[in-house]
């Protein structure tokens, strides 16, 4: 069954990690997403990226 | 919530904020002395009050709020423990009385005498105490101040930033101090990383080194006083409270910041991954100042008035006087 909004939208098929995502305390995202970035950077300085 | 949708709330406002700051770095790069977060809050302030936010950038230029706690979290990476231990037990000390006497000063000079509100009371504290915007902010969004407080508070702290680069130097030489001396005062007195280290070098490397050391010795204390004043507010506001109603108001950024903070000093990133990681959170912070900017409004402002200025001016020269005469004692 596919549910719709008022206005047309396909609403049936929700991306869990976006649910996830926008369902966390902001403090929590910002911890995560500024990890994930330092995470990146070593990423990056051990493959000689940069 | 779909990507669709994400891209479609999110994207529009993204794009302000993107350009906002891309304008700002060029201005900045374009003129001395300009500061690019002081030209992303200067022109999201005046897109703001002349056009408003549409209402299309309205949950994207909202997550302003999101890249200015990512940014403090990224600000860990410039806490140098080594530094702190390396600055030795008198400096360490002298630190750690103008960082905790001035929070006290500042928030009992502005509370009391000056019948400043609370918010903006803490956020020149911070500013002045310990590290200049940068504190600013990241105690704003412990509190989650206004906007309006917060871009008064960083543009007060600014304001001294410049009148102490060009007044500190001409003192230093005024007053025969040598290069140790001029060092660790301009590092425990000033406001802001940069201009500390600008003036310390200004009057000879020894003097830019010992400013530079003092001065990131006294930022490690930022951590400590957030968690501080998170405590402090929350335990103010709901009465006697419980250790898990604490860890539920607590701002749980200031716990990447601290991780980010063991990451860097454990030796795992290299100096040119500490220096990445600074500029991203410079990148941020400007993105999150468009934003801040773009939620102010001229009214908000004129609440404020000019009693900060004058906090700040008592409180700089208090501490700058005492640690002065400390270090001419000592040092």
């Amino acid at each position: 069954m596919t549910d719709r909004t008022t206005d047309g939208e396909d609403t049936s098929n929700p991306s869990l990690v976006l649910s996830y995502w926008y369902n966390l305390d902001r403090g929590w995202q910002a911890l995560y997403l500024g990890l994930l970035i330092t995470i990146i950077v070593l990423i990056i300085q051990f493959t000689n990226l940069y | 919530m779909t990507i669709s949708n994400v891209m479609r709330t999110q994207v529009p406002g993204l794009a302000l904020l993107s350009i906002g700051a891309l304008i700002a770095y060029l201005i900045s790069g374009a003129v001395d002395s300009l500061q690019p977060l002081v030209v992303s809050v200067i022109l999201g302030f005046v897109i703001g009050n002349l056009f408003g936010i549409p209402d299309i950038a309205g949950p994207g230029v909202n997550s302003h709020k999101l890249f200015l706690e990512t940014g403090i979290v990224l600000l860990g990476a410039a806490v140098a423990i080594g530094e702190l231990i390396s600055a030795g037990p008198t400096v360490l000390g002298l630190i750690v009385l103008t960082v905790g006497g001035g929070v006290l000063l500042l928030e009992g000079l502005a509370r009391g005498l000056f019948r400043i509100d609370n918010e903006m009371s803490s956020l020149l504290a911070a500013g002045a105490s310990i590290c200049g915007v940068s504190a600013v902010v990241a105690i704003g969004r412990v509190l989650d101040a206004r906007g309006a407080t917060l871009t008064f508070a960083a543009a007060t702290i600014l304001i001294f930033d410049a009148i102490t680069l060009v007044v500190f130097p001409i003192a230093g030489e005024w007053l025969n101090l040598s290069a140790r001396q001029f060092g660790v005062w301009a590092g425990v007195s000033m406001f802001s990383t940069g201009p500390v280290a600008a003036a310390g070098f200004s009057h000879s490397p020894e003097a830019g080194q010992w400013a530079t050391v003092t001065k990131l010795a006294r930022n490690s204390l930022l951590g400590g006083v957030a968690v501080a004043y998170s405590v402090v507010y929350t335990t103010k506001s709901r009465g006697n409270v419980g250790v898990s109603k604490l860890w539920k108001e607590f701002p749980k950024f200031l716990l990447g910041f601290v991780l980010v903070a063991v990451i860097a000093n454990s030796g795992l990133l290299s100096t040119t991954a500490i220096s990445l990681l600074n500029q991203i959170s410079d990148v941020l912070f400007a993105l999150a100042f468009v934003g801040l900017g773009l939620s102010i409004r001229v009214r908000e402002m004129r609440r404020v008035g000019s009693a900060p200025i004058i906090v700040v001016l008592l409180h700089l020269l208090v501490v700058s006087v005492l640690t002065l005469l400390i270090i001419q004692i000592t040092l």
